[in-house]
């Protein structure tokens, strides 16, 4: 389908998306931060503990299977010095974003797309390590932002994405492709035009834009890769929407996968069978990691 | 359960630290290839509690060590490995590989083969034991005899080294034990309860496959194994060397139909097995194919 013809559609979506909620604040301060070289530790501090929704959430993820700590940490500091501030920053990152998708249940339970986000932004994250990409903590973040577009393409258009879902049962699909077929457009395109309305950095845009075609990416083409593949591999290791997307894939024959090749040679003797075994001992932590999102305090408790 | 078996105390087990945990694991990953993921950690304390005391180790550093020695490693390996995969053989065992194969990769083969009108599906499963794995493709299958595979030919062999297990599966006699994971509507469909606990598999089914004794290693009778289009070889690798788990490997991915697909079991590995078959995902797992 043309490219163009999609970006229009889903421009003119995200226009008449009724209440379509801005990016917090917080979020923007964080964005802020991140690239910007010598920031105080106590400037993040202080960010955190001027909203004390975000901070009890930092506290209660910081404590989460994830992360580990010996003995439960109760203050932000704390958590600051355990963690380190790169670490900090990505908590604070992910937990102001909580609030923006609350209660946009619509296909698919908002949980379902955390677990799945919260997996490709780990996930990234490994691969990253792997590869030597020397941001390792944007492909975390660019991982768990890469499918805004999904929460809201399904919640305000839940009709066609019914439909959508009702025709593929049983049947393996890829739902990038099938979201052009139902509806014009991908939340590819949905996700480019939030991200660009939120002031998302060009490379996030990149990324949330072209996560399913990374050979066309310009600016960082490694990212996209990375997190392409990361979706790939959570799609297949129970990270997958709760069950809702279908995917097979031959690895040799991902576009990613050659794009990773040739940036990191190393990558061809990566053991693939072990590398999915261990994700799915991840699996548990990240799906721990989510419930503590949502447990107790501001977000409502899904059901 | 098998007669032989003991129920296990699970409290008594000694508890092995995360370190000898991924020791072991890891050990046994490069060794077998099958790989021990964590939350089966209670699971292989239990077992290894029984081979500690098989071996008079007193605890899990002991026994790494006992298992890694050049002179009684590998037949200890064995035994410990008996201990880890026994029971695990049942209907319906592996079921997002079973997902896969019935949406994907059956319509699949299917597609390929009608177009050419070869209306004939080969199947093997290598290791056998006493016929669930085999059975259980037959009974998918059948399901499909009406609409996907109406006029096809449908050949299922199963192998075993064991004559044993052999009769047992063309006896086609099962406990409780292992259909328990066989979906309501495949067990009251292809199963009779002729007693309490004493399933008898239904003659339609059993008229699909076949059972011929086979040793894996045997060269020339492995050349014979032509053209299938699915393999299936589950905790059967893991007992072998590297240098005879390439061999027959390389047998398996030469018997392969040119679109077939090999399946492993549910934890196993190829890495550095083969460098020719590539790897397919799935939800929950993998296949390799050509």
């Amino acid at each position: 389908m043309d490219k163009a013809a999609m970006m229009q559609t889903a421009q003119e979506m995200v226009e008449s998306f009724v209440d379509l909620p801005t990016i917090p604040h917080v979020a923007t301060r964080v964005i802020e931060l991140l690239d910007r070289p010598g920031v105080e530790l106590d400037e993040v501090a202080d960010m955190i503990l001027a909203d004390q929704v975000l901070a009890a959430r930092v506290i209660k993820m910081v404590n989460s299977p994830l992360y580990k700590p010996a003995n439960e940490i109760k203050s932000v500091k704390r958590a600051l010095i355990y963690l380190g501030f790169r670490h900090i920053r990505e908590l604070a990152f992910t937990c102001s974003f909580v609030d923006v998708f609350e209660g946009r249940d619509g296909i698919f339970d908002v949980r379902t797309f955390w677990e799945h986000s919260f997996g490709v932004g780990v996930v990234s994250k490994i691969i990253a390590q792997r590869v030597r990409y020397p941001d390792t903590e944007k492909a975390y973040l660019v991982g768990i932002v890469h499918d805004i577009g999904e929460v809201f393409l399904s919640y305000y258009r839940q009709d066609a994405f019914r439909a959508l879902l009702e025709s593929v049962k049983g049947q393996p699909f890829r739902l990038v492709e099938k979201e052009a077929e139902y509806l014009g457009t991908s939340h590819s395109e949905i996700g480019l035009c939030i991200a660009r309305k939120w002031n998302f950095p060009a490379e996030y845009c990149e990324v949330i834009g072209l996560h399913h075609d990374p050979e066309q990416a310009v600016l960082d083409p490694t990212l996209c890769a990375i997190v392409n593949l990361a979706d790939l591999f959570c799609s297949v290791r129970q990270l997958d929407y709760g069950g809702n997307s279908w995917v097979t894939f031959n690895l040799a024959e991902e576009k990613a996968w050659a794009i990773l090749r040739a940036y990191a040679p190393n990558l061809a003797d990566l053991d693939v069978e072990r590398f999915c075994y261990e994700l799915d001992d991840r699996v548990p932590e990240i799906l721990d990691m989510v419930k503590s999102i949502f447990q107790g305090i501001g977000a409502k408790e899904p059901s | 359960m098998p007669l032989d078996m003991k129920p296990f105390d699970a409290k008594s087990a000694p508890k092995i630290s995360d370190k000898d945990f991924e020791q072991l694991r890891d050990y046994i990953y490069n060794v077998c290839g099958i790989y021990f993921h964590s939350s089966k950690k209670y699971f292989l304390e239990s077992r290894l509690a029984r081979r500690m005391e098989g071996t008079g180790c007193k605890t899990h550093a002991d026994y790494y060590q006992f298992v890694r020695s050049p002179a009684t490693g590998r037949s200890e390996l064995t035994k410990l490995l008996d201990e880890i995969t026994t029971n695990e053989t049942c209907f319906f065992r592996n079921m997002p590989q079973l997902n896969a194969l019935e949406n994907k990769f059956l319509p699949e083969i299917i597609g390929t083969k009608g177009k050419i009108g070869f209306k004939k599906l080969r199947i093997w499963s290598a290791g056998s034991s006493s016929g669930e794995e085999a059975y259980t493709m037959a009974m998918i299958l059948l399901e499909k005899r009406a609409t996907l595979l109406k006029d096809w030919i449908i050949e299922i062999v199963g192998t075993d080294i064991n004559e044993t297990v052999l009769a047992q599966a063309r006896e086609g006699v099962y406990n409780s034990y292992s259909v328990r994971n066989t979906p309501d509507y495949y067990l009251k469909k292809y199963f009779k309860e002729e007693s309490p606990g004493r399933f008898l598999l239904s003659p339609e089914v059993k008229k699909l496959a076949t059972f011929n004794q086979l040793n894996l290693y045997d060269d020339n009778k492995m050349l014979f194994m032509k053209s299938f289009d699915f393999i299936f070889c589950a905790n059967v690798l893991i007992y072998f060397d590297t240098s005879s788990k390439s061999k027959v490997v390389q047998h398996f991915y030469n018997n392969l139909q040119p679109y077939g697909y090999f399946f492993v079991g549910q934890s196993e590995s190829l890495h550095g097995v083969n460098d020719k078959f590539k790897t397919v995902h799935f939800p929950g797992g993998f296949t390799y194919n050509k």
